[in-house]
């Protein structure tokens, strides 16, 4: 017994020490693990009202630019409106206002902290679970896809952005229509890589990347990047397809969150696949 | 009374400091701007080890409640403040530091505060960075970004001590004797 006291007065600091490794680590590889609380990120109450505070004061570094991004925006959306085309042929033209069910609704949104040089990046947006948010629904604005909601607090949320090391958004490369997975290599903010795509097919440069929209997550259809080089993986048949995102994330304000109407539907009907056993 | 309330202003100013500016502030490369571990290298040379490991892991803890690091800061900044006093040992003079005197660059010449600050910023961002990757095989990486970041962290940090501190005074024998008459 006297040896074990011994011991402790004589490693006390080593021990303090180990203890506060122990909790802060704890902390960190629990979170990225999955997300536990609200506690310890910047979704946190008091922290996002500080950092609401300082959005507020920095935002007028980019308003000009935010500006004429959502007026492009407009334009753009209200040229499509009904109101805007004439009619060419003289005939009847029936409206199937009914065959239309409504999959998508959006939830607009600022980001208020963000990074985007370290390993793994996360946004924190100004609502929560107030205004609709739910971990799990996809993140994007006008440019391109931004990541995935990973935690929610009752008026600020956390993304989880593609800018991170296991991020997996399935897009589609058009115009050949390839599927593969968006991955980030960890050091360029600017640049990502799509991994999945057969190496015997030639892709051109400049092609588009869109998401693909297969697990409701997303939308189809919202750019991702532009295809820069292709890279050949060593012992496997694939490419790694170096893409430009279409965003740029340093500078990202304007996001806005996408709420699936069926995605109860789409999962509960996704539960229906047989598990294929491991030979 | 100053004994509790410049290291409470130390803290809260280099917290509001680092959340607010520096970590807005990107300047590409992987540079992380840090000025935060400025707190553990200035605690006066008397605080006991037990006090000087509290307060790194309370700031670091500060920081990660405002970075989404989820505890990185904290566990770096145990690291520093264990690593502090072998290394303050390493680089002292032989018959021990002067009680009065401040680890600051001010007074013990840039020389000295070079090589323990630098140390300490170079083993703080490495293995902040080595934790937030946990991969080998992006050890190039790791060191690219804490050998950058420690540079330009070092020079935030000796700039920042030039505007905010003033030289402790020179003892002399009347200072002795106000100093003493102070103590007593």
């Amino acid at each position: 017994m006297q040896n074990l006291i011994a011991f402790f007065q004589r490693f006390r600091i080593f021990i303090f020490f180990v203890l506060l490794q122990v909790i802060s680590l704890g902390f960190y590889f629990s979170y990225i693990a999955y997300p536990k609380g609200q506690f310890l990120t910047s979704s946190w109450a008091v922290s996002g009202a500080l950092l609401g505070w300082q959005n507020d004061f920095s935002k007028f570094f980019h308003l000009e630019e935010n500006n004429s991004l959502l007026q492009n925006e407009n334009v753009r959306l209200r040229k499509n409106q009904m109101s805007n085309f004439v009619k060419v042929s003289a005939e009847l033209i029936k409206i199937n206002d009914t065959l239309y069910k409504q999959k998508y609704e959006y939830i607009p949104g600022v980001v208020i902290n963000s990074t985007t040089t370290r390993r793994n990046n996360y946004f924190t947006l100004n609502i929560g679970s107030e205004q609709g948010v739910q971990s799990g629904m996809g993140v994007f604005s006008d440019k391109g896809v931004v990541g995935v909601v990973y935690m929610t607090s009752k008026y600020f949320s956390l993304v989880k952005t593609i800018l991170t090391e296991n991020s997996n958004v399935d897009v589609v490369i058009e115009p050949s229509g390839l599927t593969g997975y968006l991955k980030w290599q960890g050091n360029d903010s600017k640049r990502g890589s799509v991994i999945g795509i057969s190496s015997d097919i030639k892709l051109a440069k400049n092609s588009m990347v869109y998401t693909r929209g297969g697990s409701g997550v997303f939308p189809k259809g919202i750019p991702v990047g532009k295809v820069e080089k292709l890279i050949p993986i060593e012992g496997k048949p694939i490419w790694n397809v170096v893409i430009k995102f279409t965003e740029n994330y340093q500078a990202l304000q304007n996001v806005y969150v996408v709420k699936n109407l069926m995605q109860q539907e789409q999962k509960k009907l996704e539960q229906g696949i047989p598990i294929e056993e491991n030979k | 009374m100053e004994i509790i309330l410049i290291p409470l202003i130390r803290f809260f100013g280099l917290l509001l400091l680092q959340v607010f500016i520096l970590n807005a502030i990107e300047p590409g490369l992987g540079i992380y701007l840090m000025a935060y571990p400025l707190f553990i290298a200035i605690m006066p040379f008397n605080y006991n080890i037990f006090t000087c490991l509290s307060l790194s892991f309370l700031l670091g803890f500060s920081v990660d409640l405002f970075s989404n690091t989820f505890g990185l800061h904290a566990s770096a900044a145990t690291v520093t403040a264990m690593l502090r006093p072998m290394i303050y040992k390493y680089f002292g003079p032989r018959d021990g530091y002067d009680v009065i005197k401040n680890p600051n660059v001010l007074d013990m010449g840039f020389r000295w505060h070079l090589l323990t600050f630098g140390s300490l910023l170079v083993i703080h961002n490495f293995w902040f960075f080595l934790l937030e990757s946990f991969r080998l095989d992006e050890i190039l990486i790791v060191l690219k970004k804490s050998v950058l970041s420690s540079v330009c962290s070092f020079i935030i940090c000796w700039a920042l001590q030039y505007v905010f501190f003033k030289k402790e005074k020179t003892i002399c024998n009347n200072c002795i004797y106000h100093y003493c008459w102070f103590v007593v």
